[in-house]
């Protein structure tokens, strides 16, 4: 048996003590805040919005406004060989951050835990390169790639990337590291371990939020970049999704559902990664700020 | 179990900062050795560099009759506990215990059978597979208790342990290493600047200063012999009162000039102290209980005013400000400013501020200290 709420009576509702208005305030200040966040919202999603209308319509029905066809992805996939793109893209994300993990995260405990000559030095040598934008040392990079023959497949982008992804995660690791207490380090070496001992089985396990967020911010980069795939990666079959999609673009006439088929396609991944590693992100790049 | 000697230790931080100098100290197999005194006087230096964290700059340090300088930490067979505990946040209790023994290469089985045999000492059974967030402070604490002792080191070393929890439980936990300690009977050194925890755990105590050892002996040795002013001022609470004044041993009597106060000590002291034959300045050292509070003036005694009242319950302690005098106490600094006593009297004893009352130094107990360097001048045991 259920009993229904009765309203209450009008002389209830007199006698009721009126909210404070700090509280009718703050009530105020989340609808404020709600309504902020639902414009951003509805700004950052529009785009897809639009990208998975368009690609579910012919060009003919694009342009007339109406209608649904799968025939944008037919083209798409007759155009570009766009999973093979695809793999060749998670090909090189999943390679360079690798490499970036491997050194950023040694890197980040050596300059946070260890006392070494020069380490401060070093240090700001290093972080002082993630100052330097891409385009200012592509030429030189291009000419050292092209020098170890390289420019072909995977493999020289993957060193570009890692080379550019380095510093940043070094930083990052280095930064997380300077919040993890010194005692637990010199915990694992009294118990008997080297300091490869600490780094493989008490750091690594510790700093899953720190290799989240460089996995992440990483994979967002690599993913969504052009040049350097344009210019290093020069074997048709290897070529990664954003080119793919800079093909399609600059046929002689631009099919734009099929195009944006291509952009849902490769934005998507970024989005998974995205979403699947979220909750690390905050605690990854915050922690050790407040040491 | 093995014995513990720091030959001449030092160690030297960058070109000129000595955080331990010239340590030299056996500690003997199953010895509970304290390490007491104050911040930055070299006492966890000394522990580090006996767990191989700091290098060793000069001397010589053994674990049992091996010289350890260049040995890893890994090598030297000893457990530490750490001040913040330095559990391992991503392993459940039983791993963090285990851990030790899982990297020697002990059997499953046998890491399982010292698991649980530590976790019954520290009564921890039902919280083995708890990660450590989940554990309250003197259950974090008793882990890496549980994390030492199954090693069955070699030396336990533990650097102020109970600094992180609260007052009752520091007190229930000190009871439960020194039961441990003595359980294992393996040598420990212990890091503190409590000289309660010194005096209450340790078997000898060690107390430091500014990276020097000032005195090794029993707590209650270092209590009632205090080699120099600073133990005498360290070891104790409230801590000794110290005040400098004028004595002279002759014609048959030890006179104690406080300012325009004098008092009379028994013949006896001169035999057990090199006391000055003619006024010299000293340092007279008297613990607040052996201030005694007498009915009236005599030869003995001490003319002071109640300046403060402090009731702790158990007992009152009375702040007292010598009359009449241009002495000073110790912490003073300058001269010609009153002597302060601390007395430490019966919880029903009936004192207001602004009371005058007679104290006499109980005769068996003063201590006289040199003024310019602050050793003592007891020259017999």
């Amino acid at each position: 048996m259920t009993t229904l709420a009765t309203p209450p009576q009008e002389s209830e509702r007199e006698e009721a003590p009126p909210a404070p208005p700090s509280q009718a305030r703050r009530h105020v200040g989340r609808w404020i805040l709600f309504g902020m966040m639902l414009c951003v919202a509805v700004i950052m999603l529009y785009p897809f919005w639009v990208m998975i209308i368009t690609s579910l319509k012919s060009e003919t029905q694009f342009l007339s406004g109406g209608g649904f066809s799968w025939l944008s992805w037919k083209t798409l996939t007759d155009n570009i060989p766009i999973f093979q793109e695809v793999l060749s893209s998670t090909i090189v994300c999943s390679a360079s951050i690798f490499v970036i993990l491997c050194v950023g995260l040694p890197a980040g405990f050596a300059f946070s835990k260890l006392r070494f000559r020069a380490s401060t030095t070093i240090f700001l040598g290093l972080v002082s390169a993630m100052m330097v934008p891409l385009q200012a040392i592509l030429m030189p990079e291009f000419v050292n790639v092209t020098k170890l023959g390289l420019t072909g497949g995977y493999f020289g982008a993957i060193l570009v990337y890692a080379a550019l992804g380095t510093p940043f995660s070094t930083f990052l690791f280095t930064t997380y590291f300077r919040g993890v207490p010194d005692e637990l380090i010199e915990a694992g070496i009294v118990d008997g371990l080297g300091y490869v001992g600490v780094l493989g089985r008490l750091v690594v396990p510790i700093a899953v939020p720190a290799i989240a967020t460089v996995t992440v911010l990483q994979f967002i980069q690599i993913w969504d970049d052009l040049l350097v795939g344009l210019l290093f990666i020069q074997n048709t079959s290897e070529r990664p999704i954003t080119v793919g999609l800079a093909v399609l673009a600059a046929g002689r006439t631009t099919s734009i559902p099929a195009l944006m088929a291509g952009s849902l396609v490769s934005a998507l991944p970024a989005m998974l990664v995205y979403l699947g590693f979220q909750r690390y992100l905050v605690k990854g790049l915050t922690m050790g700020i407040d040491r | 179990m093995a014995e513990i000697i720091f030959d001449g230790v030092t160690k030297i931080f960058g070109d000129d900062i000595r955080a331990v100098d010239d340590l030299s100290l056996a500690i003997a197999e199953g010895e509970f050795m304290v390490f007491v005194g104050p911040s930055g006087c070299g006492k966890t230096t000394a522990l580090r560099m006996l767990a191989g964290l700091e290098d060793i700059t000069s001397g010589s340090l053994s674990i049992g009759g091996r010289i350890v300088n260049n040995v890893l930490p890994k090598h030297r067979d000893v457990a530490m506990v750490f001040q913040n505990y330095a559990l391992y946040p991503h392993m459940s209790v039983e791993r963090n215990i285990g851990f030790a023994l899982k990297i020697r290469g002990d059997s499953k089985d046998e890491i399982k059978r010292k698991v649980d045999e530590a976790a019954t000492i520290l009564h921890l059974n039902d919280f083995l597979d708890r990660r450590p967030k989940a554990l309250s402070g003197g259950q974090r604490q008793r882990v890496a208790m549980g994390r030492a002792i199954v090693r069955n080191p070699q030396a336990f070393l533990m650097d102020e342990p109970l600094s992180n929890l609260d007052a009752k439980l520091r007190v229930e936990m000190r009871l439960e290493i020194a039961r441990i300690q003595r359980l294992l009977g393996v040598a420990t050194v212990y890091v503190t600047h409590d000289q309660v925890e010194a005096m209450t755990m340790g078997d000898r105590v060690a107390v430091m200063r500014e990276g020097k050892l000032q005195q090794v002996d029993t707590p209650q040795d270092l209590y009632d012999r205090p080699a120099n002013e600073f133990v005498a001022g360290f070891m104790g609470s409230p801590p000794m009162n110290l005040i400098r004044c004028h004595a002279s041993a002759g014609n048959d009597r030890v006179a104690v000039h406080f300012g325009h106060q004098v008092i009379e000590l028994p013949w006896n002291y001169t035999s057990s102290h090199a006391l000055p034959e003619s006024g010299l300045e000293v340092v007279v050292g008297v613990r607040p209980e052996d201030v005694l509070i007498v009915d009236g003036a005599s030869t003995n005694t001490l003319e002071t005013r109640v300046e403060r009242r402090e009731a702790l319950g158990a007992e009152i302690l009375v702040h007292l400000s010598l009359l009449d005098t241009t002495t000073s106490s110790t912490s003073d600094g300058e001269l010609s400013r009153p002597v302060s006593l601390v007395a430490k009297m019966g919880p029903r004893t009936k004192v207001s501020v602004g009371d005058i009352l007679y104290v006499q130094l109980s005769p068996e107990h003063a201590h006289f200290f040199d003024a310019t360097n602050g050793d003592s001048l007891r020259t017999r045991p």
